[in-house]
């Protein structure tokens, strides 16, 4: 009899001791608590997740729009192939081996940038929003890395000079406010650097595709 | 057989479950202790209107959760409608193989391969006093100059805590939080790379990049390994792939 109430017991403190680690592990997940950022971060992480989410809604849209589409196609007995090459146009652009066009900015530099400078200015770029972005001739894509060759700058092994354009598709006034926003890219690289960055909207932005072959050779499709 | 009987005597089982009792009953003291002080310790920084931010966020994070979800699905859909189509002409066939090298390129797509992981995480080290606490956590420049040393030495895919790196991809620091892509990742950060051989010497000699957060590891302790993998599974990219400003040109 003893022996069985020692097991409850034993059993109970082990559930519990389980339940405590999971919820201590739990709790050391996340060391960078979102309660302990300051309001003013908050405030910042509010409106990017706000803007980020509504991007995933509209997202979430086309795609909805996409399959109805498809459903269309197939209930009239139609061929898929008007909206599969869509998609292949799409999808080929996003990646950066299709041509793309569209309102954005164009971003002229002159003088001496660094690659890391560079590269931080295309990240900003992204973070802005920024659907498709080329310097130079150079599209940029995932793989792409502003990298300092023995004399000059290099993307994608093509030479970049002291002066040259930036080229961006998006939302003409968020790439623009993002660069040129008080502490942004261009006034932390002004201190730092010996260059002039001019920034302009533009009505229609034209963005090359790449000149690389991205289909990569080693990673290949998983089940 | 006298040993045997020594060995498991009524009496001695029973100092035995006390004596585990004890002990257990002393790690559920410890880890509770534990929790109670961790969750008054993160009260403490926490004002009513932080609270209520911080509130927002985590409803932006598990509405963002769902929308991902969603998308997810839909663009499952989407798939299995065009490979279903596949059968009957050798046209969709054709486009169909297009678009899962399309896919296959832009990182919308779960692909497998060597490679190798690193992982950055704050350092354990007590900050001492009068000095700056963010030197001794990990910040979204660390992030950056790995990813792009990576990239220069090679690599054709990369995921950040499961988060795939694409064409519009980018690593954005909130304070001290860290974005990629549209998540907010938290220490440690694994960052997982597929690539060719040889991609670990490149990406350890890549001193122009990794500079910086090497200077970091060293002054303040930011705990830092690397590690080739003979088979890593990066996930796809989960996110907007759709052009709300750009048009695909003709031809191109």
């Amino acid at each position: 009899m003893g022996g069985r109430v020692a097991q409850i017991s034993l059993t109970a403190v082990v559930l519990l001791l389980g339940l405590l680690l999971v919820l201590q592990l739990r709790s050391q997940a996340r060391p960078t608590e979102i309660s302990s950022l300051s309001a003013q971060d908050l405030s910042t992480l509010i409106e990017t997740l706000s803007d980020r989410n509504r991007q995933l809604r509209a997202a979430v849209a086309d795609a909805r729009e996409q399959l109805r589409e498809y459903r269309v196609a197939e209930s009239q007995g139609q061929s898929a192939l008007g909206v599969s090459g869509e998609d292949l146009r799409r999808i080929t652009a996003f990646g950066g081996r299709g041509a793309v066009q569209g309102q954005g900015i164009v971003v002229t530099v002159d003088g001496q940038l660094d690659a890391i400078a560079v590269n931080d200015l295309l990240n900003e770029l992204r973070n802005a929003g920024a659907e498709a972005i080329a310097v130079d001739a150079v599209r940029i894509t995932a793989r792409s890395v502003c990298v300092q060759a023995p004399l000059t700058l290099q993307i994608d092994g093509t030479m970049i000079g002291k002066q040259f354009m930036i080229r961006a598709v998006g939302d003409p006034n968020g790439l623009l406010a993002a660069l040129q926003r008080p502490g942004g890219i261009i006034s932390q690289l002004q201190l730092f650097v010996s260059a002039t960055i001019d920034v302009q909207q533009s009505a229609q932005v034209t963005i090359p595709a790449s000149h690389l072959d991205l289909a990569p050779r080693i990673a290949k499709p998983a089940a | 057989m006298a040993d045997v009987t020594r060995r498991f005597s009524p009496r001695r089982v029973r100092v035995g479950w006390a004596l585990s009792i004890a002990v257990a009953l002393g790690i559920v003291g410890f880890a509770g202790t534990a929790q109670w002080n961790g969750s008054i310790e993160r009260q403490q920084f926490t004002t009513s209107a932080q609270q209520v931010l911080a509130g927002q966020v985590v409803a932006l994070e598990d509405e963002q959760k769902t929308l991902r979800d969603q998308l997810g699905t839909a663009e499952k859909q989407v798939q299995q409608f065009q490979t279903e189509s596949a059968g009957s002409q050798t046209a969709l066939a054709q486009l169909n193989k297009q678009l899962a090298a399309a896919r296959l390129a832009a990182g919308l797509t779960k692909v497998t391969g060597p490679g190798v992981v690193i992982e950055i995480a704050d350092s354990k080290v007590q900050v001492p006093a009068g000095e700056n606490p963010a030197n001794y956590i990990v910040l979204v420049d660390d992030l950056h100059d790995i990813v792009t040393a990576l990239w220069a030495s090679g690599a054709e895919a990369i995921a950040i805590n499961g988060e795939r790196l694409v064409s519009t991809s980018s690593i954005y620091g909130v304070g001290a939080s860290i974005l990629v892509n549209t998540a907010f990742l938290a220490p440690p950060f694994r960052v997982e790379a597929i690539g060719p051989d040889g991609l670990l010497d490149r990406f350890l000699g890549n001193q122009a990049y990794l500079g910086r957060v090497a200077h970091r590891i060293d002054a303040f302790g930011l705990e830092f390994a690397t590690q080739s993998q003979g088979d890593l599974r990066l996930p796809a990219f989960v996110g907007n792939t759709r052009f709300r400003w750009a048009v695909p040109l003709e031809g191109s």
